[in-house]
């Protein structure tokens, strides 16, 4: 049984799931209560965009799927949604950053931002097409705006978490 | 790079259509996808509940910096409401003491003439089905059977035993409870058909919709205006009728009003504008049931009676209590077939459930005093 557990710990993807699923304890109750401009800030949009800076933009997309899987559980939007939009945005993410010769602190925040104000205009096109109404309006150009600066600024350590977390899959990879 | 580029859109593709499955099958309504739900909650919740408390001191400042104008904006909007509430309770025990003073200038019995006795409730009931209160006052301070007990609110119940240093108070939802009432009800708002020009009607050039009410001239009394301020000095001895006469002052400085004779005037209110009253019998029905007033006529001049119409005992040589006595308001009509009239449901205002301080008015009901052999 401890076996397992440490064979399960060992595993990246397991550690992954561990870590978002804190994250998203976090983003459901202090990120959900705390709403600078009136904005919720999107900490598992980060979480996504982290995992493409860290792992490469195929793991970012598996990862980003997965966090976007366990956000759309907990969210009333339809299941699947999310998980496109993260899945897209951890794709983004370590595609762009791929192109970046020696890339430094600074690039991976900008990228870290840009990911994330693309997934924040993502998401609310992926909601129409699945029928929702009232969700593209103006006020998400200024929804995408504060949280890619935020996202940006709280990049660095949530992409160190994700290098740590997917260490193991990336090696199996 | 082949191989690893047809994994990566192999995987992407995937991805995608898993999504897309998801999608569809979550707008079908698929019971897997709640299944899903309810098992991914099951895991979450308790992760949920400990962050809830471990970030509660960081969500508390942040709502201390961010709110703190909002809280001091709602705490003076909150303090001028309670200004304005004490005002009007003053305002409201002012025009009590007033009516007390004139229903004692003219001989008619009123609370303000009634001894009372305070006490403090000290246990309740164990039963689950008596309604009663046991106060720490008793005999020694000239309680009886039948007295009435009242709190700051209104009407709490009557004494149903009494003891030396205790008596035992039976609530007004008590079901064998029962009490003359008086429903005070608002006369209904009418809008008179006036000709232009009548000089009765106030008319007035804005969009505001205004309700007036005109003022008839009473025949019998000449020069006797409802509503209207008349001088004293005109006003004749009159007789009404065979048995009523109305006496009044004729000349100038006539109006007993010291250093004020010529100046002085008597407001009439309009018959019109007072409350119309009908009288029934409020009845406990119970724990957790409001207490309701049987015997209410359907009567024209009273008409449909409102939620939220006072509720206060009638008095009277037979009742419980003597008059004016606050009990509750109306809080719902439930109406009957036939000649019966409403059955209304009470609000009790005294807060039945946290009863402190009361006072037992000495006042004791010719229905509840001994016989004597």
């Amino acid at each position: 049984m401890i076996d397992r557990l440490i064979a399960l710990g060992e595993n990246g993807w397991a550690r992954l799931f561990l870590v978002a699923l804190v994250v998203l304890s976090f983003q459901t109750t202090i990120f959900n209560d705390m709403r600078p401009f009136g904005v919720c800030l999107q900490v598992m949009l980060l979480l996504a965009a982290s995992a493409g800076l860290a792992r490469g933009s195929e793991t970012g997309a598996i990862a980003g799927f997965m966090v976007g899987l366990m956000y759309d559980l907990v969210l009333t939007t339809p299941l699947g949604v999310g998980a496109a939009v993260l899945a897209a945005v951890g794709y983004l993410a370590g595609y762009v950053h791929s192109f970046v010769h020696e890339p430094t602190w600074w690039s991976r925040m900008l990228l870290a931002a840009g990911a994330s104000a693309v997934g924040m205009i993502l998401m609310p096109f992926a909601l129409t097409v699945v029928g929702a109404e009232g969700v593209l309006t103006t006020r998400v150009i200024g929804v995408a705006f504060v949280v890619a600066v935020f996202n940006g600024a709280f990049s660095l350590p949530f992409e160190r978490v994700c290098r740590w977390a997917l260490a193991d899959s990336t090696q199996r990879t | 790079m082949a191989g690893n580029s047809f994994t990566r859109r192999r995987a992407i593709l995937l991805l995608a259509l898993t999504s897309v499955m998801l999608v569809t099958l979550d707008l079908r309504g698929s019971g897997s996808v709640d299944g899903l739900r309810s098992l991914f909650g099951t895991l979450f919740r308790p992760v949920e509940r400990v962050t809830r408390v471990v970030v509660r001191p960081a969500e508390n400042a942040w709502h201390g910096i961010t709110d703190y104008g909002n809280v001091l904006e709602e705490n003076r909007r909150l303090k001028d409401l309670v200004a304005y509430g004490e005002g009007a309770g003053i305002a409201a025990i002012a025009s009590v003491r007033e009516a007390q003073e004139l229903l004692a200038l003219n001989g008619l019995p009123s609370l303000a003439g009634i001894n009372s006795c305070t006490a403090q409730v000290v246990g309740q009931s164990p039963s689950n089905f008596a309604q009663t209160v046991e106060i720490n006052r008793g005999s020694e301070c000239g309680i009886k059977v039948g007295m009435p007990v009242l709190n700051a609110a209104g009407l709490v119940g009557k004494v149903t035993d009494v003891y030396d240093g205790r008596s035992v108070v039976m609530l007004v939802t008590d079901p064998s409870y029962s009490l003359a009432v008086k429903v005070v009800n608002a006369p209904p708002t009418t809008v008179p058909s006036a000709s232009p020009g009548d000089s009765a009607v106030d008319t007035t050039s804005t969009s505001t919709t205004t309700t007036t009410i005109k003022v008839t001239t009473t025949t019998g009394i000449p020069g006797f205006v409802p509503g209207s301020t008349i001088p004293p000095s005109t006003v004749t001895n009159q007789t009404l009728s065979p048995n009523v006469t109305v006496t009044v002052p004729t000349g100038p400085g006539q109006i007993n009003k010291p250093g004020s004779a010529n100046q002085s005037e008597i407001t009439v209110p309009a018959g019109a504008d007072l409350p119309l009253r009908e009288t029934g019998a409020l009845e406990g029905r119970g724990i957790s049931r409001q207490p309701v007033v049987r015997f209410i006529e359907n009567q024209p001049r009273f008409g449909e009676v409102r939620i939220g119409s006072p509720v206060i005992s009638a008095g009277g040589a037979t009742s419980l209590a003597p008059p004016d006595i606050v009990l509750g308001t109306v809080s719902r009509v439930m109406k009957r077939s036939g000649s019966l009239g409403p059955l209304l449901e009470v609000r009790i205002t005294a807060n039945l459930d946290a009863l402190n301080f009361v006072r037992v008015l000495l006042y004791q009901p010719s229905t509840e005093r001994p016989v004597e052999p």
